[in-house]
């Protein structure tokens, strides 16, 4: 029955998100935002998801609320299969084990790399300075397909990253296995709180594939400093749904410190 | 006294120590005799921190952190510090901001306004080593070997901004990432239990803690809990660090304030955002002031500035303890 649902857009970002994971994987989840797609995620989605962070945590199933700011306390790390430590936790990426990554960015260009490092100036005299990689780098570097997730602002999608802080396609096809990256891996989806984007087999470039249902392909490219490609049909995402916008609402961010954000609607 | 020696490539300084130096460190000055070591945090950053040196800390900010040994090091204004930092929200912005931190291997930055604009305003240069990076040199400095190899990093602006260096693997004959081994002067642990030797056990997941003990100069351990010494023989398998790497141990119950110490106390979160909203100078200038240098020590800051009703509250807020015996 069509009705108007109301939502943020960082809700809408989170919900896309979490409808990617697959069941029966693994995915190596970053700081912040990824955090709490793959709480939801595992709340509804996938139960038998396993989780892996950097600071060593194996499998964990996270205490709701989240936390925020926190990455390896008690809440972050409950029901673990396993307690180690970072050079063992980037071990398991780093013998493809880990099916998925998922990472924030401040800034995406066409090729999926990604900048969390500064905005405008250079790296010595950056007009904004953020906190850099993290275990970022590692998590682009390893997992077969990285999940990059960002909100939808023009100045956040550009032709070139200020900084190439962990690598996505670099300059096009062939280059990660010519840096030396492990073969096979690389971006595999954007989500941003617009759209869905994939990367192209051949060319390796972002590539449109679906909008928020009621938005036009347009009102999407308009806002990005690059023009992706468009896939030949561009699917139609749902908005959230009521038991997303529950669970996040009263499980995971009962204070609303994540999900806020830019009001949106759509016809559920 | 700063071990090793800074060395520079172009615009990029990194520390560097030969394992052959680093061999003699431990031959000549870190003793093995089993003899009490606890003393005061003052005592243990007086005697072990000096101006110049190289530090690095486990856990993070919000979980098991070594504050009270932070503040102690701000409280001594020691100068010129070279941070490597991870999972660090605030230990960046206060050393920065104290005057006492001018160097920081990146890592994770640090939280908020302050410390970023620090880094726009020039007052603290950053190299970017990246997490794992960073995790794997000290790797390197506890395995005794000058640089260990690694497939990432690699096609990454992070490689111009740091020592790393791409090299023909001898083996695959592809491109390898190399990052040089870590040597930090002073490694700032705090855990569940200790005893007075410096034994130490963590609960729950770390960074590097043994790595950094083991690559580290001199090695601070503070503790919630002193407990006998006869507790670790009765189950090995919980030992993080055996004494012999450990050069003094200071008693600090509430030491990870305001972050967490998984199963015996919780965040405080009010605190944490006290520290987030810190943007100017100014009020940079009002937390280390009331928090800090307005007490003598960490006892005084519980007791003026938390209060016991208070850490009675976040006590009680510390309901997961499973996996934490």
């Amino acid at each position: 029955m069509a009705r108007t649902v109301e939502f943020t857009d960082t809700e809408f970002m989170i919900a896309q998100g979490a409808r990617l994971i697959e069941d029966g994987k693994t995915i190596f989840v970053g700081w912040g935002i990824p955090q709490v797609v793959a709480m939801l995620a595992q709340k509804l989605y996938v139960p038998n998801v396993t989780q892996l962070f950097e600071f060593g945590a194996i499998g964990p199933q996270s205490v709701l609320p989240f936390v925020r700011g926190t990455m390896g306390g008690p809440q972050n790390t409950y029901r673990s299969l396993q307690w180690l430590n970072m050079n063992w936790a980037f071990s398991y990426s780093a013998t493809g084990y880990m099916d998925y990554g998922m990472l924030g960015a401040l800034q995406v260009d066409p090729y999926g790399n990604i900048n969390s490092t500064f905005l405008g100036g250079t790296f010595r005299k950056p007009e904004r300075r953020f906190a850099g990689s993290g275990g970022g780098n590692q998590v682009a570097s390893h997992c077969w397909k990285t999940i990059i997730v960002i909100k939808h602002e023009g100045r956040r999608f550009v032709p070139n990253v200020d900084f190439l802080t962990s690598p996505g396609y670099l300059d096009g096809p062939g280059a990660r296995e010519r840096a030396g990256l492990p073969r096979g891996t690389g971006p595999y989806r954007v989500v941003t709180s617009k759209a869905l984007f994939g990367f192209d087999e051949r060319s390796r470039k972002m590539t449109l594939l679906s909008v928020l249902r009621g938005l036009s392909v347009d009102e999407v490219v308009k806002e990005m400093a690059f023009r992706p490609l468009l896939a030949p049909e561009i699917g139609e995402i749902p908005p959230p749904t009521d038991d997303e916008l529950r669970v996040l609402r009263e499980e995971i961010d009962p204070a609303r410190f994540i999900i806020r954000g830019e009001k949106m609607s759509a016809i559920g | 006294m700063t071990n090793g020696r800074i060395r520079k490539e172009g615009d990029v300084e990194y520390r560097f120590t030969h394992p052959d130096d680093f061999r003699e460190h431990v031959r000549d000055r870190k003793g093995r005799a089993p003899v009490p070591k606890l003393v005061t945090a003052k005592e243990a950053v007086a005697a072990f921190v000096s101006d110049g040196d190289y530090i690095v800390y486990d856990f993070s900010s919000l979980t098991r952190g070594p504050q009270s040994l932070i503040r102690e090091v701000i409280r001594q204004r020691k100068k010129d510090l070279w941070i490597g930092a991870e999972f660090t929200l605030h230990e960046s912005p206060l050393l920065v901001g104290a005057g006492c931190a001018t160097r920081i291997d990146v890592g994770f930055l640090g939280y908020g306004n302050y410390i970023g604009q620090a880094v726009c305003d020039g007052r603290v240069r950053t190299y970017e080593w990246t997490n794992g990076g960073l995790a794997l040199r000290i790797l390197a400095g506890a395995r005794g070997v000058p640089f260990l190899p690694t497939r990432d990093l690699l096609g990454s602006d992070n490689m111009n901004v740091s020592a790393a260096k791409t090299i023909k693997d001898p083996y695959t004959g592809d491109p390898i990432c190399l990052v040089p081994a870590l040597n930090p002067d002073v490694a700032f642990l705090h855990v569940h239990q200790a005893d007075v030797l410096g034994n130490a056990r963590i609960f729950g997941t770390n960074l590097f803690a043994l790595e950094a003990a083991l690559a580290s100069f001199r090695v601070i351990v503070s503790a919630e809990e002193i407990v006998e010494s006869d507790e670790f023989r009765k189950d090995p398998m919980r030992t993080t660090v055996p004494y012999f790497l450990v050069d003094a141990v200071v008693h600090a119950p509430f030491g990870a304030y305001p972050g967490a110490m998984p199963a015996r106390y919780e965040i405080d979160l009010e605190h944490v955002d006290r520290l987030n909203a810190i943007r100017t100078e100014d009020q940079m200038g009002k937390y280390i002031e009331e928090n800090i240098d307005s007490v003598a020590d960490h006892e005084e800051f519980l007791d003026r500035r938390v209060g016991a009703k208070r850490m009675q509250e976040l006590r009680r807020r510390a309901t997961i303890i499973e996996g934490y015996r």
